[in-house]
């Protein structure tokens, strides 16, 4: 817990989401319900320790739900964003948002043209 | 990080990979060709034994051979309404075909009322209507836009052979667009296959069953 909130110039980023591999981990969770292991690895390109390491740490912040069930005699790691987890991925969007829309030159969504 | 990796760009990529192993199209090619071959055959039952014992197969066969390679993943919202119509309308699409038999009976009948003679006389383009138009209602529904092509080739093919000066061709119609859609879908798998070899099944630390 105690990463999870960093202050940097009197903006406070949310460093378990703000990493990233968690950042990638998180968006992917984002969109659908739940994903397994091998999903995440996939569309991660994050190995199998490098992924359950970034899970624990998002699973110690309260972000993400781990399920373990055995199917066919073979171990499944199930991973669903928790309603906390959800809620501070959004805050993280909207503050990120917010911080580069605020940049001198204008908004990321509507580009300067020549 | 990924290009593009807008979050609506990410769903969009992960819903997407759910139909890129081509099973969707194997059973849609295979329960096409199994009407055209009951047809051609006058198995009217293939179609019956097809159903139940090939797509539960095919679920089978996308357990073994999906879910090592890409995982498994379920959707929320929109995408897991998506789902489950696409597998209604599939399913619709079964039984209005096993409702074409029955109906070509109750239809041949003298006391068939009106309307069902005239369904009767242009029962091959109501079915391409009915079919064509099931397949691109569930490749709107999914969002995957290769159902359009099939519900446009099945329903071009049936009025072709409804044009046609001479013959019964049904079962031939269903047989030619069937099989090719069967093919794209084997094609598919097999690059699907290449290109995703299945992840080494890791070792889990602590889990003793």
């Amino acid at each position: 817990m105690a990463e999870r909130q960093g202050e940097e110039g009197g903006l406070e980023i949310d460093r378990a989401i703000h990493e990233p591999a968690r950042l990638l981990i998180t968006a992917h969770l984002y969109v659908v319900e739940s994903a397994d292991y091998v999903f995440l690895m996939q569309n991660t390109g994050l190995t199998w320790g490098n992924l359950s390491s970034h899970l624990s740490k998002l699973e110690a912040a309260g972000y993400v739900e781990i399920t373990k069930e055995f199917v066919e005699r073979k171990p499944h790691t199930m991973v669903r964003l928790t309603d906390e987890g959800r809620a501070a991925f959004d805050a993280y969007r909207r503050q990120m948002k917010a911080l580069f829309d605020d940049l001198p030159g204008g908004s990321m969504s509507s580009p300067t043209r020549r | 990080m990924k290009d593009r990796a807008g979050l609506r760009e990410i769903e969009r990529r992960v819903w997407l990979r759910t139909f890129e192993h081509g099973l969707w199209d194997l059973s849609i090619g295979l329960l096409l060709l199994s009407f055209g071959v009951g047809i051609l055959t006058e198995f009217y039952w293939i179609p019956a034994i097809v159903v139940p014992v090939g797509l539960p197969s095919m679920r089978d066969l996308a357990r073994r051979a999906i879910v090592p390679r890409i995982g498994h993943a379920t959707f929320r919202g929109r995408r897991k309404r998506s789902m489950i119509h696409v597998q209604l309308i599939l399913a619709a699409l079964a039984l209005v075909g096993a409702g074409m038999f029955a109906f070509t009976a109750f239809a041949t009948r003298d006391t068939a009322p009106g309307w069902a003679t005239w369904v009767r006389s242009h029962f091959i383009i109501v079915i391409g209507l009915i079919w064509g138009g099931a397949l691109a209602i569930a490749g709107w529904a999914a969002d995957y836009p290769r159902l359009y092509a099939y519900g446009g080739l099945l329903f071009g093919a049936l009025l072709a052979i409804d044009l046609a000066p001479a013959g019964d061709h049904l079962g031939h119609a269903l047989i030619g667009v069937g099989g090719l859609i069967a093919v794209v879908g084997v094609v598919l798998f097999i690059r699907f296959l290449r290109r995703y070899p299945p992840y080494p099944a890791p070792v889990e630390v602590g889990d003793d069953g």
